[in-house]
């Protein structure tokens, strides 16, 4: 990534010609070579930008970024206020807060918000279908596959319906219940749970994260 | 079947064991109540499965045998018939209450699909002044969670200890300990306190037998007899948790400190705790919601200890005041972050721990 600050113009050149008059903005080259000039403002959006691949010509006062159609950034610089460069290596991606995946491993780390002495045996259960999220055992040793969404809905139950029909062939784990775990149930998909003898359970995010640590416990 | 009796009476017997019976039972013939009319005397079971109830009553007979009739719609026709003798009779697959003028005829339920429940036994069960284990149970029952997904914390231990009978209740954020001397009980038992908070309105005060079976524990007085499936849990170690003595002792009127928390109570809702500024004179109580408004009192009393603010769970805060019998409420702490202990200033068997919220 580099980085410079400067005053600056900057002339767009290819489906139609624009014009950035003289002013101190932020120029980005990024690794993958995708160019962003941004001002003092906004979000997101650069003022200009020209996507990767582009060819980059420079000298001391201009750089020329060119892309496969032959459009065209110029951008001549004055003062320069700052400027660096770094390897900021690869980005592991965008982890929203709250996905199921994060749910998944704080019910893992606590099988027993679904009851007292359950036991976790395994995560990502394979089943010929595809994996069931959690795979634990109950206080009396019966097998317990749970199906975790952030929410609730009757695809869900119809999903952890099709791994429990797998999963009760399987004479080493059968019976196996079903638990049916969300931060929010619709009401159509309890009332399928009911239905079929999954059992659902809406888990509170916050409670699992221990984000609510206003509030303290007695044990 | 057919009987008679005073409409109040066959009311009360037929409402009080409705009060077992669930509004949303999976099993159609558990929205009804059995009527058994054996020997002059009629009994009247209702159940969820977990939770029965049996009341009695003495009636006059013509005909004796069992029905089974919908359970709230039975005890509401009773209730709203006129003043008098009432007759209630089983006729060809109806059931008719008949009182000085109005008729109804039920759809009887199919005494066969009743399921068969068996008294649990009592011979050791212990006799206990009725009134005052309801009043210990409502004292602690406060403490009692409601959330079923952890079923532990929603029962009330009965432990027997060395002069008598200790109740016991927590949902984590507090802990009720109720000491009932001069009741000989043995060992311990878990049982739901949505049972237990049903004892006054089912099978009434006066002497009642209890009996704390392996599987079952049971209520027993004249009026009837509440029989409740135990908790197959550990109870938490309660004993750890309560503290041998506290730095600080503030000693409030009960009556003022409910109110002045009660209008607190009004800007905190649930989520904004009540501050403690305990000073020596009184405390300050204040709660400040950033998006509403403050609200600030001074209350005087008797303050022992460094100066404090701790703050607490309005609702459960009052909560444990309520539960105090006595006029005087004393606050104990030690540390902002440690629980309080809330008792009455003469009252030896009655604590309230509860756990502060962080400021």
């Amino acid at each position: 990534m580099r980085i410079r600050i400067a005053e600056c113009t900057v002339r767009y050149e290819g489906r139609l010609n624009a014009y950035l008059p003289s002013a101190t903005r932020l120029v980005m080259v990024k690794a993958d070579g995708c160019v962003a000039i941004h001002a003092d403002g906004g979000a997101y959006k650069p003022l200009n930008w020209m996507n990767a691949p582009n060819t980059l010509t420079e000298d001391d006062h201009q750089w020329i970024v060119i892309n496969p159609k032959g459009e065209k950034l110029i951008i001549d610089f004055g003062e320069i206020h700052f400027e660096t460069a770094l390897e900021m290596g690869e980005d592991p991606g965008l982890q929203k807060d709250g996905v199921e995946l994060e749910l998944q491993r704080l019910l893992a780390e606590r099988p027993e918000t679904f009851g007292e002495r359950m036991e976790l045996v395994r995560r990502e259960f394979p089943t010929p279908i595809g994996p069931v999220d959690l795979l634990c055992r109950d206080g009396d040793g019966v097998s317990v596959a749970i199906e975790i969404k952030r929410r609730g809905e009757i695809d869900g139950v119809e999903q952890l319906t099709r791994y429990l029909d797998f999963l009760n062939r399987d004479t080493r784990l059968a019976p196996v219940r079903g638990i049916f775990a969300a931060q929010s149930i619709k009401p159509q998909a309890k009332l399928l749970c009911e239905d079929r003898g999954i059992v659902w359970v809406e888990v509170d995010y916050d409670d699992l994260k221990g984000t609510d640590s206003d509030v303290m416990k007695l044990f | 079947m057919r009987i008679r009796a005073e409409r109040d009476d066959l009311a009360d017997v037929l409402v009080r064991a409705s009060r077992a019976v669930g509004t949303r039972s999976p099993l159609p013939i558990l929205q009804g109540v059995l009527c058994d009319v054996v020997g002059g005397k009629l009994t009247v079971t209702g159940t969820d499965n977990e939770v029965t109830v049996r009341t009695y009553l003495d009636v006059e007979v013509t005909e004796e045998g069992k029905t089974v009739i919908p359970a709230k719609l039975a005890a509401e026709a009773v209730r709203k018939l006129p003043p008098g003798a009432v007759t209630l009779a089983s006729v060809d697959g109806e059931v008719e209450i008949i009182g000085s003028g109005p008729r109804f005829k039920l759809r009887e339920m199919m005494v066969d699909d009743y399921p068969k429940i068996s008294d649990a036994d009592t011979t050791d069960a212990v006799s206990v002044d009725g009134t005052g284990l309801i009043k210990a149970l409502a004292q602690v029952g406060v403490a009692a969670s409601g959330d079923d997904a952890r079923p532990t914390l929603t029962g009330v231990l009965f432990e027997a200890v060395d002069d008598g009978l200790r109740l016991v209740a927590t949902d984590s954020y507090r802990l009720a300990v109720k000491d009932v001397p001069g009741v000989s009980a043995e060992g311990s038992k878990l049982v739901p306190y949505r049972a237990l908070r049903e004892l006054g309105r089912t099978v009434g005060a006066g002497t009642m037998q209890v009996a704390l079976g392996e599987r079952e524990a049971a209520f027993v007085t004249d009026h009837g007899r509440l029989t409740v499936r135990v908790i197959d849990s550990t109870f938490p170690n309660y004993r750890q948790l309560l503290p041998e003595g506290h730095a600080n002792r503030l000693t409030l009127d009960k009556g003022a400190l409910l109110e002045a928390v009660g209008r607190a109570a009004l800007v905190a809702e649930d989520h904004i705790p009540v501050r403690l500024a305990m000073h020596s004179g009184g405390v300050e109580l204040s709660v400040i919601r950033q998006e509403v408004g403050e609200a600030t009192e001074l209350l005087e009393g008797e303050y022992i200890g460094e100066d404090m603010t701790i703050a607490f769970n309005t609702r459960y805060l009052t909560d444990g005041v309520n539960a105090v019998n006595d006029e005087a409420v004393v606050i104990e702490t030690s540390d902002p972050l440690k629980p309080g202990l809330l008792h009455g200033a003469d009252e030896n068997d009655f604590r309230y721990l509860l756990m502060p919220v962080r400021l």
